[in-house]
């Protein structure tokens, strides 16, 4: 099925364009756009372009922001003693809205890959490692939280790291590796289910 | 386990096709090119998730056809039935499902249905270059032990990167980042170790497999024996750790009257003579821009008498030992999972001698074998050596018709009747729809 409209079509191609949208769902988007009120489809072209236009990467642990610093590096009520690192700001909203993680955050902007043309310079590793070098105003980091993907290049990223905090008299530590809440024994992957045995805890 | 049945659309020459099969011996018999192999496709699709003849699924898909669907019924030893479904559309990719909960990754169906593939193909596990013997080597493991897929495909992962890094220096004519190679490294020999230690506790035990395989089939006395040493002849001595070290073990394959702590201890030891050798050819793997070391290396040393089989060996000792191999496979298995796994033959006999289809043909009837499905251009090949009430007949026609007849192998004496299609009806009739 095609639109008889070539602006449909072109909008079908945009939405097609984003991640884990498909043809099928870009045409249902774009049918429901066309139904929308004009001020409605307006104000939702204006936020896209506000996210390019107004966003900003704070200075410090380079999350997105609408101000510099942002204002989780200007809370006093969060411990700056405590980092946790994430790979894209996208985990760090996700570790945030389990609203159980109280220190700050830096965002390295991705992992190491080769493949991928990603090397250690591309990120923000240097940075981070300044942040524990010479913590300035705030207070000395304790602990450093490597919370990467368990992917090879957030592994590998990780490992990288480490190394790097090894001459500093902090902890480094990585997100634990086990079988998600909510699922069940049975349908969980041998592998997740073995990593999980390892690293059990006693109750 | 059993399958019990089978339903095919839009695979090669089945537009939609049910097949039943019994617990025992089953023989697909038809002329060439009517899609017998692709039900043995099928169904190994179903248990590994791809075929055993390529990795690519459009290939596979029906000319014309916008899908493919594939579902099975299986019978476990332990008795309860589970149907495994898989759906294939071009461009969408590949969904599985196991007793209707979809599958989230492929890789999480391999192992649970287990399955042993016997094609003319088996004769290059012997005769060609290393990477056959190896496939062998991690398709049973895989099967056997579900982390070793995941350390498998980790590896690969891992290797990739590495390789990229050392080749993309290589060719900007400058040294990889030290550090951003001491943490690939790490990360390849963490896999890797896991790897080559449960290879090694694998080919352990699968020695004596092989040897009572070999031993059933071949009319010599020859002693085949099967050798795994990356590291050298010597064997592997236990790492001097006291104290416990959590990181290992990482694969799960022991070896018989090994405990957890010994396999560690081994499995570490394996870790350090890895990351030894990769450590001492650093520079040397920088020149040559690629990873040199490693499982994705290894040969496994197959021998007959001594002597190595792949430059000694002739075509009957290389078929010969191609059979043992696989039967050593099957019988590896069924020990491991206490599981037994389905057996695929896919034009076997059509090459062999008749002492051999004989010798072969007896052993698939007897009690060491559970299901068995066979391909054959001609009926009288598995009839002539079996009792035709011990075997299910499956006739496949022109086009991909399956005409199922149990009752016409009983009239019709085995010799009478040279290869012939079988009339569409009335047989047709009593396809078996459910």
């Amino acid at each position: 099925m095609q639109f008889s409209s070539e602006s449909v079509e072109t909008l079908v191609e945009q939405f097609s364009r984003l991640p884990g949208i498909g043809r099928k769902t870009a045409r249902r988007l774009a049918a429901f756009v066309l139904k929308q009120p004009k001020s409605d489809v307006v104000e939702m072209a204006e936020a896209l372009i506000a996210v390019k236009e107004k966003v900003i990467f704070c200075s410090t642990c380079f999350n997105v922001a609408d101000h510099d610093p942002c204002p989780v590096c200007l809370s006093d009520r969060r411990d700056g003693g405590v980092i946790c690192v994430v790979e894209e700001a996208s985990d760090l909203m996700a570790v945030e809205r389990t609203g159980g993680f109280s220190g700050k955050y830096h965002v390295l902007g991705g992992a190491i890959s080769p493949l991928d043309g990603i090397g250690p310079e591309d990120l923000k590793i240097k940075e981070l490692i300044a942040r524990v070098a010479a913590p300035g105003d705030g207070p000395v980091v304790r602990e450093v939280i490597l919370a990467v993907n368990p992917s090879v290049e957030g592994d590998t990223t990780a490992y990288y790291i480490s190394q790097l905090l090894a001459p500093f008299e902090v902890q480094v530590t990585r997100l634990a590796r086990g079988i998600p809440i909510g699922s069940d024994l049975e349908f969980t992957d041998e592998a997740t289910l073995t990593r999980a045995l390892e690293a059990r805890v006693s109750v | 386990m059993i399958i019990d049945r089978i339903h095919i659309r839009g695979l090669r020459a089945h537009n939609d096709s049910t097949v039943t099969f019994d617990a025992g011996v089953n023989a697909i018999v038809g002329p060439n090119g009517v899609g017998k192999t692709n039900i043995l496709e099928a169904i190994h699709m179903l248990c590994l998730s791809r075929s055993f003849l390529t990795s690519k699924d459009n290939v596979i898909l029906r000319r014309g056809s916008s899908l493919m669907e594939i579902e099975g019924h299986f019978t476990k030893d332990a008795g309860g039935s589970q149907k495994v479904r898989l759906a294939f559309v071009p461009g969408e990719g590949k969904k599985l499902f196991v007793g209707g909960s979809p599958l989230e990754r492929m890789t999480d169906l391999v192992g649970r249905f287990p399955v042993v593939v016997f094609s003319p193909d088996d004769q290059r596990l012997t005769a060609e270059g290393p990477e056959f013997r190896r496939r062998f080597m991690d398709n049973i493991i895989s099967q056997s032990s579900p982390v070793y897929l995941d350390n498998l495909l980790r590896y690969r992962q891992v290797l990739k990167q590495r390789n990229e890094l050392l080749h993309a220096s290589r060719r900007a004519r400058r040294t990889p980042d030290e550090m951003v190679l001491e943490s690939l490294t790490r990360e390849l020999v963490m896999p890797g170790a896991a790897i080559i230690a449960d290879r090694m506790a694998f080919i352990e035990a699968f020695a004596k497999h092989l040897d009572d395989a070999h031993q059933k089939i071949s009319e010599v006395a020859e002693k085949p024996g099967i050798a795994y040493a990356p590291f050298g002849r010597a064997g592997i001595p236990e790492a001097d750790i006291d104290s416990e070290d959590g990181s290992f073990p990482k694969g799960g394959i022991t070896i018989p009257n090994e405990s957890r702590e010994q396999r560690a201890r081994r499995e570490k030891r394996v870790f350090e003579l890895y990351a030894d050798q990769l450590e001492r050819n650093r520079r040397h793997e920088i020149a040559r821009g690629m990873t040199l070391y490693g499982p994705h290396r290894h040969e496994l040393d197959l021998t007959l008498d001594g002597h190595p089989v792949r430059r000694f060996a002739s075509q009957g000792q290389h078929r010969t030992y191609g059979m043992a191999l696989k039967l050593a496979q099957y019988d590896y298995m069924q020990h491991r999972r206490e599981e037994r796994p389905l057996l695929l033959l896919d034009d076997v006999f059509d090459n062999l001698d008749p002492a051999r289809i004989e010798a072969f043909l007896a052993i698939l009837g007897s009690d060491a074998i559970g299901q068995s499905i066979t391909t054959a251009a001609r009926r009288e090949i598995v009839h002539n050596h079996l009792d035709p009430s011990a075997c299910r007949t499956i006739f496949v026609a022109r086009g991909g018709e399956v005409l199922e007849d149990e009752t016409s192998i009983e009239k019709v004496p085995p010799k009478a009747t040279a290869p012939r299609e079988e009339p569409a009806s009335p047989l047709a009739d009593s396809l078996t729809n459910d």
